[in-house]
């Protein structure tokens, strides 16, 4: 008994490791299920706070080259605005009076958003997050879609009080129902865990046309991104191996390494939605 | 309790420095410098296999924190704490005083460095195995962890040439 006793006191560290190995593991483990436990992440306000001290600094050295996006984007948009405005008079004088205008047929647009800054964010991992500086007293919970000025961004899968963690395209456990701009079939967007720029889309139908350029655009079929939202350009394409399908190389609209602000989308009937679909799944 | 005390600096300064700068950095996008490892380096030989399996977990639980990684770098760590002290038996002996901590003047150039490079073995190697087991890209994977490896081991035999402490009482 006293030898092994001994035995066990002299050969601790064996204990220690395997107890703290068995501990990393656990969390890696809870962590893959999906990714809503993380107990240990940024959205913990301490760490959150160390590092928007740094995000407070940074942000200060792309503000030249945002400025001129944020123009540019400006710019388009005025154009757009005076294109519908145009539309609208030529409309209007081409068409009889519509009197009996019914407000039912109008589709109310259900979203909303928070705008948010970026204060920690990876490229570098095959699961990679960004963590904002923003929270559950700001209106953000999880899954809701966030999107930057170019493009969709990811979803938000826990939100503390003033902080919340997104799950960006760039994660290889990330699926976004996407299609090409105009047509209607949806195809999954991926990411391989390579390049920041690019991501795939696949088990998009052969049958669907489209060609080198063309725009993506998210589809819709969740409560999280409204549909239309640009995600990227088709850059090149090869047929799957089961050849009904082509798997398409996305160059992403957004350019995840130089991400600063981005705005959170809240859907006010993503509840209703999601509660009206479970209703149904359990009918089944 | 100064040895606590100096360790505790080294885990603060290595633990900001690597999420305030190096996390940000993606050299060639292969490249991310895990200087923290410096840390489990340079704690002093004579602690206990308990002990530096123990502090290693916590700068990697840190690290994991700060980088949303719950547990792989924990995990790395912890393996490369663990077999810390067997390396420093295999390359140096068992003839080290108890007070002494790793260097160029302790252990000269050729067995530090040796120490370095087979401790970011490990960890590197760890790391990256758990964080690709849902991804079989083996080509990109082994330019990540070579890429990886070499330049974390230079980065910190260059910083340790540097370091002032090691300079005045490297022995």
């Amino acid at each position: 008994m006293r030898k092994l006793l001994d035995f066990l006191v002299r050969k601790r560290h064996w204990f220690v490791f395997i107890l703290l190995e068995f501990v990393s593991l656990t969390l890696i483990y809870r962590n893959n299920v999906y990714q809503r436990n993380i107990m240990f992440s940024t959205a913990n306000v301490i760490a959150a706070n160390i590092v928007s001290v740094t995000g407070s600094v940074t942000s200060y050295l792309d503000l030249r080259e945002i400025n001129k996006e944020l123009l540019e984007r400006n710019g388009k948009l005025e154009m757009e605005l005076l294109m519908f405005k145009e539309l609208v008079e030529a409309m209007k004088a081409d068409t009889a009076v519509f009197r009996a205008f019914s407000m039912d047929n109008v589709r109310l647009f259900p979203y909303d958003f928070v705008t948010a800054k970026v204060i920690n964010n990876s490229v570098t991992y095959l699961s990679n997050y960004i963590t904002l500086n923003k929270g559950k007293k700001d209106g953000i919970n999880p899954d809701m879609g966030v999107m930057s000025d170019n493009g969709a961004v990811g979803i938000v899968i826990k939100a503390s009080d003033y902080y919340s963690v997104v799950l960006p395209l760039l994660n290889t456990k990330f699926n976004l129902s996407c299609k090409v701009l105009g047509s209607s079939h949806i195809g999954s967007l991926s990411w391989n865990g390579r390049n920041a720029r690019y991501a795939n889309l696949d088990e998009l139908p052969r049958h669907v046309q489209f060609q080198i350029g063309d725009t993506i655009v998210t589809s819709g079929y969740s409560t999280v991104f409204p549909e239309g939202i640009l995600v990227g350009f088709v850059s090149s394409f090869e047929r799957q191996r089961d050849d009904n399908f082509n798997s398409l190389k996305i160059e992403l609209a957004t350019d995840f390494q130089r991400l600063n602000n981005v705005m959170v989308i809240r859907n006010f009937r993503q509840e209703e939605q999601r509660a009206i679909e479970e209703e149904v799944k359990v009918n089944d | 309790m100064i040895s606590f005390v100096r360790n505790l600096m080294y885990f603060i300064v290595l633990v900001l420095v690597q999420v305030l700068i190096l996390n940000n950095i993606h050299f060639l996008r292969l490249v991310t410098p895990f200087l923290y490892l410096y840390f489990i380096i340079k704690l002093p030989v004579g602690l206990t296999s308990s002990k530096i399996t123990s502090a290693s977990f916590l700068i990697g639980l840190t690290i994991d924190i700060f980088s949303n990684t719950p547990g792989m770098h924990a995990a790395a760590c912890t393996l490369a704490g663990f077999s810390r002290p067997l390396i420093i038996r295999v390359l140096m002996g068992e003839e080290l005083s108890d007070t002494v901590f790793p260097s160029y003047k302790s252990f000269g150039y050729g067995g530090f460095s040796r120490l370095v490079a087979t401790l970011v073995v490990i960890h590197h190697l760890t790391l990256f195995l758990l964080e690709s087991l849902t991804l079989f890209d083996p080509l990109f994977l082994s330019i990540r962890i070579v890429a990886s490896i070499t330049t974390v081991t230079l980065l910190i035999c260059i910083v340790e040439a540097f370091n002032i402490e090691s300079q005045k009482n490297g022995d």
